[in-house]
């Protein structure tokens, strides 16, 4: 890969031209890596959202707590790939399902072990209904929880790494991946309904104890805030940089000489292992595992999610999951099955209307108030001279209709 | 065993229709429109209950077809007017707001007509069947769907290569712009192919409705099989929809036939996976100047 000259937002020009005030050029000055108003803010939900043990005694509204961080660990994954390299997964939850079905099925066999069903087998009670009598020998690892975490973290990564060298090296991202990540979460929830002697099948795992205590629940907190600033790390680092202009586009990257396959599989990989780990922490914490969590359905709802918490931000992901999910969880029981038409409509809506979600929609009005101009003005601004130029640049007319601009 | 999979080549031919037949409207809406229509399902369950209508009220699958063209190429007009005309720009976006479309027809579907199954019954005409090489049964109402998909996908192809319209959109495929300059209306255009894509996929439901049980869930494994096909045939080429439709339809038929329903689904999708490794963009798609 060539060396490309790329001046760092992070670092302070040292070639610049010294002299008065006036005739220097302007430095860059990249803003504080989370600015203090943030750290104070963040800090005091964490606070509140920890203590919850402490001040609430609602056992339903804990248990909903860690779920939502689950969630939102998840957006946050999607968000990764979606609002900040450009890839629109809709498989994403393969990689959850996957992360939660190895512990589920950790925890489950050694809740056997201890819990005897009705037979007297020590196997869980689902591979008993389906007439084995004994642990099949790939399961056996499993007994040993640790490994099983291992498993569930490891075995999404190496998957996505499979996938993204399979479809990224060969330049198949955008409507392809799209519905071959579509396909993909359609069969595997397929594949654990026909297997459910190893699985639970349509029942999915469940009955073996759950961890929602208050420390599982500072546990999760811990990962969301590790994993947060992680993704901080990363989006405003130069890797960072290079993934916005693939998002932007992957041509001119490409051109510049950036080897944007590699860039998008390791992004991939970043956010399988994140929502992997969501899924570790979600089977854990809820105690129920079934085909929904690796289905086509979940991974479309984490996609709304990011949306409505503002794509391509690294705090809308938690604000989607918390809105989306909580308005959930306390309108569907009043409304019934409006509440699936609410949320039909919010697709729309954000499409439509929203298109930065709530913390972009925020962030440009703020910019606005500054006098700036918005996010969608500027770029559109900025495309519609890059479409003049080529204009001017082609003897041959301007480019094929069919291949749009951006 | 031989013999048992040459039979399956044979029944194969029906699922190569219905997926031909599921993937036709959306290859127009997809291919030519360049709308990633994730509500391609939820038209193909209208066009099944409006055959379910039809039939409550004595009529038959040859009077839905053209019901369920009417009624759900209004409703694609409907959708195009309402929300698809602001985002032809954002292709990626069109799927969000057209799986919103098609969570809003679930549901709406399933507080007027209730939670429970509908069945349809084939035409007196095509009852019963007749049997090939000796033990295959084969229903009349499959060879049905084989002659349905060929008269459909020569419609379309009349519908594109030989009418005013399809020359019109061809060319707007082609260059947008520059068939603006020459006076094509592109929003009208756009307008009537995704109003005509979605009739087609009513036509699908209205066909389909006779082997599967209707119900508000079952377009959507309909609408991942359509976008398969596309996928592997080729965005935008109608020998693509035939291609595809013919190697994913055969390939799982006889590979379920082996080992069992899911494992042959699995295969495929690999097979389809390894196929556009070497092909990206699909068997008969071309490759896009850059």
């Amino acid at each position: 890969m060539a060396e490309v000259a790329v001046r760092d937002p992070g670092i302070k020009d040292a070639s610049a031209p010294k002299g008065p005030a006036s005739q220097r050029t302007r430095v860059y000055r990249a803003p504080p890596f989370v600015p203090l108003w943030a750290l104070i803010g963040g800090a005091a939900v964490i606070a509140l959202i920890g203590a919850y043990p402490y001040y609430g005694s609602n056992a339903y509204v804990l248990s909903l707590l860690g779920k939502f961080l689950c969630f939102a660990i998840f957006a946050l994954s999607i968000d990764l790939i979606w609002g900040f390299t450009g890839i629109l997964s809709l498989g994403q939850a393969v990689y959850f399902g996957i992360g939660a079905y190895f512990v589920a099925l950790s925890l489950k066999i050694n809740y056997a072990l201890t819990h005897p069903t009705r037979y007297g087998g020590k196997i869980p009670d689902f591979m008993e209904w389906n007439g084995l009598t004994e642990l099949p020998g790939f399961m056996a690892p499993l007994i040993n929880t640790p490994f099983a975490v291992l498993c569930a973290l490891v075995v999404p990564t190496l998957l996505a790494l499979l996938f993204g060298v399979i479809t990224f090296k060969r330049h198949i991202y955008g409507v392809y991946c799209a519905v071959i990540t579509l396909a993909e979460s359609l069969i595997l929830q397929d594949f654990i309904i026909e297997y459910q002697a190893y699985t639970g099948g349509f029942n999915g795992i469940t009955d073996y104890g759950n961890y929602a205590t208050s420390w599982f629940l500072w546990c999760i907190l811990a990962v969301v805030v590790v994993f947060f600033f992680i993704a901080r790390a990363l989006t405003h680092s130069r890797v960072g940089t290079v993934l916005k202009s693939i998002r932007d586009n992957d041509v001119r990257a490409e051109f510049m000489g950036y080897n944007v396959a590699n860039y998008r599989i390791f992004v991939f990989c970043v956010s399988a292992f994140m929502a992997a780990a969501a899924g570790a922490l979600y089977a854990a914490w809820v105690g129920i595992v079934s085909f929904l969590d690796a289905g086509p359905v979940f991974s479309i709802e984490g996609v709304i999610w990011t949306a409505v918490g503002g794509r391509g931000t690294l705090i809308g992901p938690f604000i989607g999951a918390f809105v989306v999910k909580g308005a959930e969880f306390f309108l569907s029981g009043a409304l019934a099955s409006w509440w699936q038409i609410i949320v039909g409509g919010l697709f729309i809506f954000v499409v439509l209307v929203m298109r930065d979600g709530i913390v972009g929609t925020i962030g440009n009005w703020i910019r606005e108030r500054k006098k700036g101009a918005t996010l969608h003005q500027v770029m559109e601004e900025s495309d519609q001279k890059a479409h003049d130029r080529q204009l001017d640049w082609q003897p041959g007319g301007p480019p094929s209709a069919d291949e749009p601009v951006r | 065993m031989l013999q048992s999979i040459i039979t399956q080549f044979l029944s194969g031919f029906s699922v190569v229709a219905i997926l031909v037949i599921a993937a036709l409207g959306l290859a127009i809406i997809f291919g030519v429109a360049g709308v990633i229509n994730m509500a391609h399902g939820e038209m193909i369950m209208v066009g099944a209950y409006t055959a379910a209508v039809v039939g409550k009220l004595g009529g038959n699958t040859f009077l839905a077809i053209p019901i369920a063209f009417i009624v759900v190429g209004l409703l694609g007009l409907a959708i195009e007017r309402g929300v698809i005309q602001w985002i032809y720009d954002r292709p990626l976006e069109t799927l969000l707001a057209t799986w919103g479309v098609g969570i809003i027809l679930q549901v709406v579907i399933k507080l007027i007509f209730g939670p429970e199954l509908y069945y349809v019954g084939a035409p007196k005409i095509l009852e019963g069947g007749f049997r090939v090489i000796g033990r295959l049964p084969f229903p009349w109402y499959r060879l049905f769907l084989i002659v349905m998909a060929i008269l459909l996908l020569a419609l379309v192809f009349y519908v594109i290569f030989k009418t005013d319209l399809g020359l019109k959109v061809r060319a707007v495929r082609r260059n947008r712009a520059i068939s603006g300059c020459l006076g094509i209306d592109t929003a009208r255009i756009d307008m009537t192919i995704f109003a005509f894509g979605s009739g087609l996929a009513g036509v699908a439901g209205a066909v389909l409705a006779p082997i599967k049980s209707v119900s508000t869930a079952m377009g959507f494994p309909y609408a991942v099989d359509s976008y398969m096909v596309l996928v592997l045939g080729g965005v935008g080429s109608l020998w693509g929809v035939l291609t595809g439709g013919a190697l994913i339809g055969e390939a799982e038929t006889i590979l379920s036939f082996i080992f069992n329903n899911v494992i042959g689904r699995l295969l495929v999708f690999l097979f389809i996976v390894i196929i556009i490794r070497v092909v990206p963009r699909g068997i008969f798609g071309y490759y896009e100047r850059r």
